[in-house]
């Protein structure tokens, strides 16, 4: 990028200006410059660089921080978390140019270290600009020391007694006599710290610490401070030692610091580390010839990828079966129908051509003369006969068939296909005798309260309920009839176990029956739904207190259960019940289209 | 408008009817001489016939008096016979035997209605533990049922042996109340050879009809007979739902010349259980598990037997039995 450039030479406000304009030229109308022909005030303000979308100004780190996009524009960090996300890709807010976002979205983007550069600069340059010649004078005389006595010379050595800075020439003039050539002459660098003075007692060097917590603002004295100024009496310490004794816990500190920044790198290390396994990339893997090469390592969010790829690339290979079975089953439906519909055409077809032929006859023997007449009367009421046969039987069967072109479809949790207009479901009621089973199917079956007499034998009811129809069996709970039940199991979908919630000294009873019903072979696949009747009693076991003491989950484990609890005489609960059955037969969904 | 249209026609027949039948009424007065009430007297025999056409002569009646009269209390029954004989313009001299006869139907009539009071408030009544009363009748019934095997407890097995379904009897007393233990001791007190011999033959299989194997399959299932007593409560199911559809006002109207009562209904009860008993073993079905089906079509053929207006439903009592009957 051009603004690198010019920023690489930073120093005097002209080749600031130039840079500025470069980087004006370069990122166009990303990075607006406010008054860039007024250089000075440009430079006495640094926030100079602001977000063209959001007209904040950039900042070197966090929200405001610059990032480039593909196609050289800058926008700073907030503003692009906020475009909107186009698949994986976001679209530059200046010329809509697509940018593709890795993993880490937004903060995959390559921040803009030329402007980051260039703003930190400008942010210096603005605080240091005012003195800036003085500055850089001082900075000059701290680094190079003139001579004392030549100022166009450099000092490059110190006399200890003169307490002068000399060159080595204006040295060897000036310390030529015999008792100045004794002065001893150190070079720079070992030039004794000058002691410090006090700044009471000027001609006395500080040379204690006082120790007391009120002097702590201002410790230093000198020997005069210590035995009779402000810090008479007061404890105190050597300033050398005390001094030692700071550089030591310094040094520590130092070292604490050390460690603790080798922590912190090693941590942001780490993080790279994890990045880079998410995201995956290229290494460089020696193989066993020693040749190296690069090679593709899946990050671990590739990884997932596929996973979720798989799983749903198995479920399309089941669904594509299941849609195969379900079209095949409508096929056969469908030839099925058909056949019989043009069977039935034919036989029509025949009974028509039959009934045409009767009639001829009857016009032939009509225009015959008397005696033929009276011998075909025989013949011709056979042929009534047949013929009255034929239309009692076309009557019944035109009352029996449906002539209906519609073929409704529904389909069963396990993506089955269903045709016709309900779906059927055969479920049996079960349970101990008094349990009210019978009471709950007549609620179902006309919403009223039966009276409860004791079932002797079962009772059978069809239950319209949505779009299905269940045929519920109701077996009595006789002690007796009990091995009778499993008559009545074949080709069950579901099991509908009625328990008396107010009768707890039975609970053990029903257990037993229950447990002895999940054992049967037949109803190894049937759905089991529990009615716990007689809610509205007080005094009735709780659904939970029921689940716990027949420990139902234990009980029913490996099959799809549901415990209601119900009251058969007002009807609270029974339709929850059979929402729950349809919801477990029919998938989801078809009962609302329904 | 066309359903105005409709509404109004249906309006204009119906008012053309009802003068029609009105028209034709004052008509037949005038030529016979008589009220409606007399020509039912006297062109029937007393008994359900007569009763039955009374009861809905008085319902459809104009005057408040006659409608009312169905739902008098019986004291009141001679008092409202004088008023309607009043109103009627009959005089009781010249026509001694119609209000003989008036007051015989509409003492039946509304004893009946009594009747289906008394019988739902006995149904309504639950079986009490509590109640010595209820304890007795049903030790009494065990009594009369098993004579020679004491009971062991109130709470036990051997109930079953009755034909209860679990240990306690109370619970299958739930729907029909104290009625189906009334009927159960009644029938078995008053109708005992009847009653012990349905008991004997509930415990036994068919097993002369049955061969060794099929019997040994028949005990696997242990499906034997049907049970005595909850047998007993679904026959009065029965027996109450005939009485409250008004089924079996033939019966009692012919049965009872004055007011039926319960110890009509429990001898309806005997009657339905003898008769279905035998039906039941005409019917011969393979198990219990058709009761239903053979209580449906027994239930049918009583309603068909009641529509003919001469029909009684009188159970047979033996010998035996009949010194404690007193019809």
């Amino acid at each position: 990028m051009a603004a690198a450039v010019g920023v690489n030479r930073p120093g005097t406000a002209g080749s600031m200006e130039a840079c500025v304009r470069h980087g004006r030229g370069a990122a166009g109308n990303t990075v607006k410059v406010k008054r860039w022909d007024a250089v000075t005030s440009v430079l006495a303000t640094p926030q100079v660089l602001e977000c063209g979308v959001c007209e904040d100004v950039f900042s070197l780190q966090g929200e405001k921080v610059p990032r480039l996009l593909l196609c050289g524009h800058t926008v700073c960090h907030d503003c692009l978390t906020r475009l909107p996300l186009h698949g994986r890709a976001v679209r530059c807010p200046f010329d809509r140019q697509a940018t593709e976002l890795g993993d880490s979205g937004v903060w995959g983007l390559k921040k803009n270290f030329a402007l980051l550069e260039l703003l930190e600069r400008l942010q210096n340059g603005a605080s240091t600009q005012s003195g800036m010649s003085e500055d850089a004078l001082r900075e000059m005389g701290e680094c190079i020391i003139r001579c004392d006595e030549d100022e166009s010379h450099t000092a490059s050595m110190y006399c200890t007694v003169c307490a002068t800075h000399l060159c080595a020439e204006c040295s060897q003039l000036t310390h030529s006599t015999r008792t100045l050539a004794k002065h001893r002459r150190v070079p720079l660098a070992d030039k004794p710290h000058e002691k410090t003075l006090c700044p009471q007692h000027q001609v006395h060097a500080i040379e204690f610490v006082c120790l007391e917590e009120a002097c702590q603002p201002g410790p230093l004295m000198c020997c005069v401070c210590k035995e009779y100024g402000k810090h008479q009496g007061h404890k105190h310490a050597v300033l050398e030692a005390e001094a030692n004794q700071i550089r030591a816990s310094i040094l520590d500190m130092a070292h604490c610091i050390r460690t603790f920044t080798e922590e912190v790198s090693e941590y942001s290390r780490k993080l790279v580390g994890i990045v880079q396994q998410i995201e995956g990339g290229e290494q460089i893997v020696e193989d066993g010839v020693g040749m190296a090469h690069t090679e593709h390592v899946p990050g671990t969010a590739e990884n997932a990828r596929s996973c979720v790829r798989a799983y749903f690339a198995d479920l399309h290979e089941t669904l594509c079966r299941q849609e195969e079975m379900a079209l095949s089953v409508v096929d056969a439906h469908v030839r099925e129908r058909l056949i019989w519909l043009r069977q039935q055409q034919e036989d029509m077809t025949i009974l028509l051509s039959q009934v045409s032929t009767a009639c001829l006859h009857c016009e032939k023997t009509l225009q015959q003369d008397d005696c033929r007449v009276v011998l075909a009367k025989q013949e011709i009421s056979r042929l009534l006969d047949t013929l009255q046969k034929q239309q009692q039987q076309f009557t019944e069967m035109a009352d029996h068939v449906q002539l209906d072109a519609g073929i409704p479809v529904t389909f069963t949790k396990d993506n089955r296909v269903h045709i016709g207009p309900k779906m059927e479901i055969r479920v049996v009621t079960l349970g101990l005798d008094g349990a009210g089973k019978t009471t709950i199917l007549f609620k179902l079956k006309q919403d009223e309260f039966m009276q409860p007499i004791p079932t002797i034998g079962f009772n059978v009811e069809t239950v319209e309920y949505k779009n299905l129809k269940f045929t519920i069996w109701d077996v009595g709970g006789k002690h007796k009839l009990r091995p009778l039940w499993k008559h009545y199991y074949l080709n069950t979908q579901a099991v509908v176990f009625v328990i008396d919630s107010c009768h707890r000294d039975r609970l053990m009873e029903a257990h037993s029956e229950l447990a002895k019903l999940l054992t049967e072979k037949e109803l190894r696949d049937a759905l089991l739904l529990i009615f716990a009747n007689k809610q509205d009693v007080p005094g009735a076991v709780s659904v939970e207190e029921m689940t716990e003491q027949m420990s139902l989950h234990k009980l029913c484990c490996g099959r799809s259960w549901h415990i209601q609890g119900c009251d058969a005489r007002s009807g609270v609960g029974l339709h929850e019940g059979l929402d729950w059955l349809s919801r477990q037969l029919v998938a989801a969904g078809v009962l609302d289209v329904a | 408008m066309k359903h105005f249209l409709r509404v109004l026609t249906q309006f204009l027949v119906f008012l053309y009817c009802k003068c029609l039948w009105q028209g034709l009424k004052f008509v037949v007065r005038k030529v016979t001489g008589r009220c409606e009430l007399q020509r039912i007297c006297y062109n029937n025999k007393p008994g359900a016939r007569r009763t039955l056409k009374i009861e809905s002569s008085l319902k459809c009646s104009k005057s408040e008096l006659l409608q009312s009269a169905v739902s008098v209390h019986p004291d009141a029954v001679e008092k409202t016979i004088d008023d309607i004989m009043v109103l009627k313009k009959i005089h009781p001299d010249t026509n001694p035997q119609l209000g003989i006869s008036l007051q015989a139907c509409l003492f039946q009539i509304v004893g009946y209605r009594n009747l289906v009071l008394e019988v739902e408030k006995l149904r309504r009544e639950p079986y009490d533990c509590e109640n010595p009363e209820h304890e007795d009748m049903l030790m009494q019934l065990w009594k009369a049922l098993r004579p020679e095997s004491p009971l062991t407890g109130r709470i036990s097995k051997q109930w079953c042996e009755i034909g209860f379904q679990g240990s306690d009897p109370k619970t299958d007393f739930r729907g029909m109340g104290l009625l189906g233990l009334h009927n159960l001791l009644y029938f078995s007190e008053h109708d005992k050879a009847t009653a012990l011999q349905m008991l004997h033959d509930s415990l036994q299989t068919k097993l002369s009809k049955m061969s060794k194997a099929e019997w040994e399959k028949k005990k696997f299932d242990k499906a034997i007979g049907y049970s005595f007593a909850i047998v007993g409560i679904n026959i009065t199911d029965l027996a109450y739902s005939l009485l409250v559809s008004g089924a079996l006002k033939t019966h009692l109207y012919n049965v009872a010349p004055e007011m039926p009562s319960l110890v009509h209904f429990q001898q309806t009860f005997c009657y339905l259980m003898q008769e279905f008993h035998r039906f039941w073993v005409e019917e011969d079905p393979c198990d219990i598990m058709e009761f239903n089906r053979v209580r449906n079509k027994f239930h049918k053929r009583v309603l068909k037997q009641l529509k003919n207006l001469d029909m009684a439903l009188c159970p047979h009592f033996t010998a035996s039995d009949l010194h404690l009957v007193n019809l």
